[in-house]
């Protein structure tokens, strides 16, 4: 026998199905539901529907938008020359959130992994090469691409392959830095990341 | 570092406190009493892990959800650091002065190494428990080790998986080798940090090892590198770039990756004979000891101080004569507890040893004239 009438069960269980929700926070989160007034549970619903119905991938650089192209790629502000590759939308928010960066942005929606059944056609990547064309690109020639993927293995092999696919174009590729977190004491900083800022220092 | 006292609840069958000896301390009792759970106690204090099991809830006692090992350790004469590990279901905390600490910051308060028989496996075994034997030694040295094991154990496990995959799809071996290549690179890099530590880790040990210390016959070890016999190993990133070129078709064919560091082997010879098919399982153990200490003395000379020795069921490994070479040896090195369960060995060491008996898992000293550490730190050789 269920331990819960079977509408609540079904939620509960569509609640774990997201990410970083278990048992106990699904629950917590159908009774909440349960708590809240009809027009509250309207609004979310209407919400969810809408996110749907709006979003679609842009069709230059596959960031999520409502109007297509996005508003980065639609800007006449941005520097159309330089390129920076991230593996999702919200590392594009980590970068823009900088205030430097005023390039252009291709989203990957993912990384290489074979154990997660990723591999190279599985990334959004069919797009990259063809932005780098004048023609593609409001006649402005790409002059970098930065490689902006995680600084773990699978963003590594990423960076990569990609960095291969671009070599015969001869545009100039490059992988952001690792090391120390700038406004931290030494002190706080774990030992991978300190040795890899020891490995990477340069002369002044 | 000693371990001046350690307080358990409700590990496995242990409760209760007690207090060691900088030098020697003999924990005996019958057999099922908990002579060992003190020493996997020491053990997970030391490196959060039991040297028994891979799933910390087993050791929490029948009926309890909650297990504390909680030990005091003095770093030296003026500082003294509470260390515990809290196991609660599958999930262990760790803290330092009643603060919780990540893994990374805490381990390295405590090392110890361990005699078990368990670690046979290093002189008896296959590859994999000498590599390891190796790596635990390396991490000793450098904590960021940890990371690159890791990361290079990710790597494997992604371009096996690919091979698999690659397999199974019947792609071409230069459409695998093109999907392998952002794999190959990484693996190049972390394979060759790998090799490095290990070969400079295994010149420290040849350097440190007692050779002849249980008899005439002479240790020595060796790391053998999967790439020995197939070129220039002095620029092993070359060698290893060659090598994964040559063998697409061949890792394609197994489905898993055949080329790096993790298929090289430590070689132990007794006497220039390999241990592992050539040694009586008493040349074995010696070998392993011999092994063992050189590990404590590469610690020392690298962090000034002594890691922790501990040994289980010191008369089912070793004889008599070995025991006393052992001991001898240990005495004003290393914090040492050893377990065993004869009468005669407590006898024998009575005047030398801090004497614990063990049971049903309450551990009681018995009054001798060795002091506990609480009161006496002895010289600076033992801390």
């Amino acid at each position: 026998m269920l331990e819960y009438a079977e509408p609540v069960t079904k939620l509960i269980d569509e609640f774990k199905r997201l990410p970083g929700v278990g048992q106990k926070s699904a629950q917590r989160l159908a009774f909440h539901v349960l708590r809240m007034s009809e027009a509250e549970v309207e609004r979310l619903v209407a919400a969810l529907e809408e996110v749907k119905r709006k979003i679609v991938f842009c069709s230059i650089c596959n960031n999520l938008t409502d109007v297509d192209p996005c508003r980065f790629c639609a800007s006449t502000n941005r520097d159309r020359s330089i390129i920076c590759v991230v593996e999702e939308p919200y590392n594009l928010v980590a970068i823009e959130k900088t205030r430097s960066y005023h390039g252009l942005y291709h989203i990957l929606h993912g990384s290489l992994s074979p154990i997660r059944g990723i591999a190279p056609e599985d990334l959004r990547l069919a797009n990259l090469l063809p932005r780098l064309r004048p023609e593609n690109n409001d006649g402005v020639e790409v002059r970098e691409v930065i490689l902006a993927t995680n600084p773990n293995t699978e963003g590594e092999a990423t960076a990569s392959y990609i960095s291969r696919l671009l070599k015969p174009l001869g545009v100039r590729t490059t992988r952001i830095a690792m090391g120390m977190p700038v406004g931290s004491d030494l002190e706080y900083v774990d030992e991978v990341t300190m040795d890899k800022a020891l490995a990477n220092r340069h002369d002044i | 570092m000693l371990l001046e006292s350690l307080e358990v609840h409700n590990f496995r069958n242990l409760s209760g406190k007690v207090s060691w000896s900088p030098g020697l301390n003999l924990i005996f009792g019958d057999n099922g009493q908990g002579k060992t759970n003190w020493l996997e106690a020491i053990y997970l204090l030391a490196t959060t892990k039991s040297f028994r099991t891979q799933r910390p809830q087993e050791a929490i006692r029948f009926d309890e959800n909650l297990a504390i090992v909680r030990g005091v350790v003095a770093r030296s004469r003026e500082v003294q650091r509470e260390l515990q590990v809290t196991i609660q279901g599958s999930t262990k905390t760790l803290s330092v002065n009643s603060k919780r600490e990540a893994v990374a910051r805490y381990l390295g308060q405590l090392h110890t190494v361990a005699f078990t028989a368990d670690e046979l496996e290093v002189v008896r075994g296959g590859p994999d428990a000498r590599r390891k034997f190796l790596d635990r030694g390396v991490v000793s040295l450098h904590h960021t080790y940890v990371q690159t094991l890791a990361d290079y154990q990710r790597v494997i496990r992604q371009k096996n998986r690919l091979l698999q995959d690659a397999a199974d799809a019947e792609l071409s071996i230069a459409e695998t080798a093109a999907r392998l290549e952002p794999w190959n690179e990484q693996l190049i890099g972390l394979s060759a940090e790998i090799h490095r530590a290990r070969v400079d880790y295994v010149n420290r040990l040849n350097e440190a090892l007692e050779r002849k210390l249980f008899g005439h016959e002479e240790v020595s070890i060796r790391y053998v590198s999967s790439l020995e016999s197939k070129g220039d190993l002095s620029d092993y990133e070359a060698l290893l770039t060659d090598r994964l070129r040559l063998r697409v078709q061949a890792e394609m064919a197994a489905g898993y990756a055949l080329i790096g560091a993790h298929r090289d082997d430590l070689e132990i010879l007794f006497d220039g004979r390999d241990m592992r098919t050539f040694g009586s399982s008493g040349q074995q153990r010696s070998a392993l000891i011999i092994l063992d200490l050189a590990a404590v003395s590469v610690y020392h000379s690298w962090h000034s101080e002594y890691p922790l020795f501990l040994m289980d069921d010191v008369d089912a490994e070793l004889d008599r004569k070995r025991i006393d070479h052992l001991l001898e040896y240990l005495e004003g090195r290393t914090q040492t507890f050893v377990t065993t369960s004869k009468e005669g060995l407590v006898e024998r060491y009575a005047d030398r040893a801090y004497l614990v008996e063990v049971t049903n898992g309450i551990a009681q000293e018995i009054n001798t004239s060795v002091s506990k550490s609480s009161t006496v730190i002895t010289g600076t050789a033992g801390i």
